[in-house]
């Protein structure tokens, strides 16, 4: 596993010992940046909001989702090109993002995490008035 | 456009002006995702479990992002065209992007079947991301149950 930061794009490996069984995969993102925050797309097929868990600690944003055993059924399989189970990311955050206005939501299997600026890290405008 | 055999029972047959279409379409794809910072090739997309019941196959494609509205499933005899767009996140001009893994762009697969299905009866339903085809198989395939009759 590597911490990805969105201050830099240097990876960090990160040691993780697995308790749960199944495959774990690295999702896909997308991470943006605008004036006032970041915007994270995590590809997480399979996972609604349900079984997604987001934590935050230690400016350190852990992305956990399990997804139910596919299929229930016993269905035989007779082609396989993925494999389904969790997913797991981190990210290490930059110090300007306000922790507590942190939201996130799940669309089509795709999580979308907003992380605002915190109001002091923000480009702020001051108008000059004349005296 | 090549066919995925979903199960190596027939030859592969040669299509080579499917191959370009397909050579085209994946040079769209690959040439949009390998824009981003972290880019790193990839199979194709989207990628696909089939699964067999008594009764029917089952086709489950992972295709995180895509609306309903955005994927098209035709079906001619035993040969499955999977095709859609997947849409970007959008970036408006007042963001920069940190990292760009997801791939978008619009994608074409087709696929041999192994056995004929009953287009009439197939179902698609998209949740959470994954596309799931109910294709049941045609009559002819279907289980039979034959009676064993005693003499009289």
């Amino acid at each position: 596993m590597t911490t990805d930061t969105l201050e830099a794009r240097d990876k960090q490996p990160v040691e993780a010992e697995w308790t749960r069984p199944g495959p774990v995969f690295r999702p896909d993102v997308d991470v943006l940046e605008r004036p006032d925050g970041y915007v994270i797309f995590a590809d997480l097929p399979g996972a609604d909001e349900t079984s997604v868990d987001i934590k935050l600690e230690q400016g350190v944003l852990t992305l956990d989702a399990q997804l139910p055993t596919f299929p229930s059924e016993s269905w035989t399989q007779v082609h396989a090109e993925y494999r389904s189970g969790s997913y797991h990311r981190e990210f290490r955050l930059s110090k300007d993002i306000d922790a507590a206005a942190v939201s996130a939501k799940m669309r089509d299997g795709v999580l979308e995490l907003h992380l605002p600026k915190s109001s002091a890290a923000r480009k702020r405008s001051i108008t000059v008035q004349a005296a | 456009m090549a066919t995925t055999h979903l199960l190596r029972t027939r030859p592969t047959r040669a299509w080579p002006d499917v191959f370009d279409e397909l050579r085209r379409d994946m040079d769209t794809l690959f040439h949009r995702y390998g824009e981003g910072p972290s880019a790193r090739p990839r199979g194709v997309f989207p990628p696909v479990n089939l699964y067999e019941t008594a009764e029917a196959y089952v086709l489950t494609a992972e295709l995180p992002g895509v609306e309903a509205g955005d994927v098209h499933v035709s079906l001619q005899g035993s040969t499955l065209v999977l095709e859609g767009e997947r849409k970007g996140a959008g970036s408006p001009t007042d963001a920069s992007a940190h990292r760009i893994e997801r791939p978008t762009g619009s994608f074409r697969r087709a696929f041999d079947l192994p056995a004929a299905v009953d287009g009439d009866q197939a179902e698609a339903s998209t949740r959470n991301g994954v596309l799931m085809l109910r294709l049941p198989k045609a009559p002819e395939h279907q289980p039979r149950r034959i009676d064993v009759r005693g003499q009289e």
